[in-house]
């Protein structure tokens, strides 16, 4: 186990390594030149020239590949070219992720906090009146989509009653993230809270659970010590999921709450076709999902000895 | 030898979909101290549906104990509420199950499963608890215990872990152990070694066993005593060595004539009795071996034959009773002819 860690460790530069140059080469043959770009439509074919020159993009692919590869180890991603024309593209990413990252931790711990105790009660009181109350609420929230229940949320608690903040950031302990947590967390906790109610009453026909009840074991000890945990492991797989998507912010949330994160970031650069901004942020998802997998990898070792002794 | 154990006209159904299952139809039997009882009959004819009864561990819903007694160290083990009942089960009386591969907990050390039955019935602390499961293990033969005992199930073989699941199941005396089918998924050798263990263990601990299985030549030299089960039903009932002298019961004729016996010359296994038993939803109102019985006359098809003694000990539930020694002696005869 520990050496197949190390393996997967040891190929993360690579994967990396992969996925930047198909992004380089991507944004080298795709459309729009960024001193085109700079310099705007009707400019000097000679001056064009003459930038591409000094931006070093006259250079072979490799060549260019190797300088962005270089640089990037040194935080460095160049310069915005459109969107915050000449600002360095690591500043506009560190202050918009340092808000991603810290939303969607909140709502990735909101998620486990609700959904996993919503699905326990659910398989606890399973096909009673109470668990269909549960997982109808469950199976509303998740189909009811972002773009509609955000604008009722904020109309109802912004507006008309004045409850809630309209929007903007003021870090995790504000008032204003409530709204976005409770749009955002709606989805996950329905699939954390079906997730766990369908793992659990598979767990609970198990024959260990069996074996539990004929040694006399407490009701609850068999519940929480020997269920629960068998339930729980494949949860790892979702909040994998989620843990690799904390650096991906949420371009409807973020933009309807006014939320200056990698959404919003993301959304602006793609429709200027700002390249060197565009770059960092698929590396930086990148890098997001293999550090989530390689995490996920470990915890799973860690929670289930059929894997950790492998 | 007193009685330990007493079931009495026992009911159990399964209310499913496509109907009730009528899984246990007022089985009586009864467990004497020290005593081993095997429980042989083909596949769904309820022998853990009965035992799981008597441990009241029946899934409900979809399982219902519909009537009867199970009378257990003076108490009536339907009747005392879920409390009473958790104290007695793990620790008056225990229960392995057929596949240990599954039985056991993958998540928890065997450690771990084994002193949390001391903790709770015995009231141990976990260094007292812990010495002991290490003194269990040993003594159902798992070597290196002390290192062992914190392993995952996984980490074990079938057989060591059924010796587990026994350590388990022994760890606070308990009067009766219910072993349902033990060794059905262990090999051979492995087989006999888990038959032999529990023996020791047995004889050792004073304690009384019910054996259930397939395979009635296994039972030869560990029962006392057999019940021969058919569609929920006890069909016959003996002293074990009665049973295989002289069955009374057709089925238990069929099922003694398709055990292949090592004295033989030809060795192949000989046919399995023809036929399905009977679905169980909609249940015959006759015998219910009667599609698949030889000996069957009108009478068997429109009357269930009562459970009726036909010698010392020995009883049988069929309005014809044949006389099993002699045909058992004709049909080997006939046998080893075609065969020559
Ligand atoms: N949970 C359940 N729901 C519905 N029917 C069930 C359930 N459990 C058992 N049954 C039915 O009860 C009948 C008796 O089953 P049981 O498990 O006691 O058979 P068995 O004699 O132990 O067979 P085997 O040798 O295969 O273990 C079968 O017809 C089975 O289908
Ligand atoms: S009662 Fe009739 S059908 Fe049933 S076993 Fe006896 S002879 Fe066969
Ligand atoms: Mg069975």
């Amino acid at each position: 186990m520990t050496a197949y860690l190390v393996r997967r460790l040891l190929w993360m530069p690579f994967l990396l390594l992969i996925v930047t140059f198909l992004t380089f080469v991507l944004g080298y043959y795709g459309p729009g030149d960024p001193a085109q770009l700079l310099l705007g439509q009707h400019s000097n074919p000679e001056a064009v020239e003459r930038l591409r020159h000094e931006l070093g993009l006259d250079r072979p692919l490799l060549v260019q590949f190797a300088d962005y590869v270089w640089r990037a180890l040194h935080g460095d991603f160049g310069e915005s070219l459109t969107m915050a024309r000449g600002r360095p593209v690591s500043d506009l990413l560190k202050r918009s992720l340092s808000i991603t990252l810290q939303l969607n931790a909140v709502v990735l711990v909101v998620s486990l906090l609700v959904g996993v105790p919503l699905g326990v009660f659910a398989a606890l009181k399973r096909n009673t009146w109470l668990d269909y109350l549960t997982m109808t609420g469950v199976v509303v929230a998740i189909s009811l989509p972002t773009f509609l229940i955000a604008p009722i949320l904020l109309w109802l608690f912004a507006y008309k009653w004045r409850l809630l903040p309209p929007g903007g950031w003021n870090g995790i302990f504000s008032r204003n993230i409530i709204l976005p947590v409770i749009v955002m967390s709606a989805g996950p906790i329905a699939v954390f809270a079906r997730q766990t109610r369908a793992n659990l009453i598979d767990v609970l026909s198990q024959e260990y659970i069996r074996t539990a009840y004929a040694k006399g074991l407490h009701e609850r000890r068999i519940f929480f010590v020997h269920a629960l945990r068998n339930a729980l492991i494949p949860l790892l797989t979702i909040l994998g999921l989620m843990l690799g998507s904390l650096v991906v912010g949420s371009f409807i949330t973020e933009t309807i709450f006014g939320i200056p994160g990698v959404g919003r970031l993301a959304f602006q650069a793609f429709f200027s076709r700002d390249y060197p901004v565009i770059m960092a942020l698929v590396l930086l998802i990148a890098i997001g999902y293999a550090l989530a997998n390689l995490l996920v990898d470990i915890l799973y070792a860690f929670v289930d000895p059929r894997i950790r002794y492998q | 030898m007193g009685r330990l154990l007493e079931v009495k006209n026992l009911e159990t159904r399964f209310h499913t979909q496509d109907g009730t299952v009528h899984a246990v139809n007022g089985v009586s039997f009864y467990v004497d101290e020290g005593e081993t009882l095997g429980v042989v009959g083909e596949s769904g004819s309820g022998k853990s549906v009965t035992m799981l009864s008597v441990m009241r561990l029946i899934p409900q819903p979809p399982g219902e104990i519909t009537n009867g007694e199970v009378w257990f160290e003076g108490r009536d083990l339907l009747k005392i509420d879920k409390e009473e009942m958790r104290e007695v089960r793990g620790n008056r009386i225990a229960m392995i199950f057929q596949d240990p591969m599954t039985s056991l907990n993958p998540v928890l050390t065997i450690e771990r499963q084994i002193t949390e039955v001391l903790e709770l019935h015995l009231g141990m602390n976990h260094q007292q608890a812990r010495a002991r499961a290490i003194e269990l293990l040993k003594m159902v033969g798992i070597p290196a215990a002390e290192e062992r005992i914190d392993s995952y199930p996984h980490q074990f073989s079938g057989g060591m872990r059924q010796r587990v699941m026994i350590a388990m199941g022994l760890a606070c005396h308990p009067r009766l152990l219910i072993a349902d089918e033990p060794t059905t998924a262990l090999d051979v050798t492995i087989q006999a070694q888990i038959v032999e263990l529990v023996k020791r263990l047995r004889d050792e601990i004073g304690m009384s066993v019910i054996w259930i299985t397939h395979d009635l030549a296994l039972l030869a030299g560990l029962a006392d005593r057999i019940i021969v089960m058919y569609a929920g039903q006890i069909v016959e009932s003996s002293p074990v060595h009665e049973l295989y002298k002289n069955p009374r019961h057709p089925y238990t004729i069929g099922l003694l004539q398709s055990i292949p016996r090592l004295d033989e010359k030809q060795r192949e296994r000989l046919q399995a009795i023809e036929g399905l038993p009977p679905d169980l939803i909609d249940y015959p109102t006759g015998c219910p071996f009667a599609p698949r019985c030889r000996f069957a006359i009108e009478k068997c098809w429109e009357v269930d034959p009562p459970l009726e003694e036909v010698s010392k000990g020995h009883y049988s539930a069929c309005w014809v009773k044949p006389e099993g020694a002699e045909i058992m002696h004709q049909w080997h005869a006939s046998n080893t002819e075609e065969s020559q």
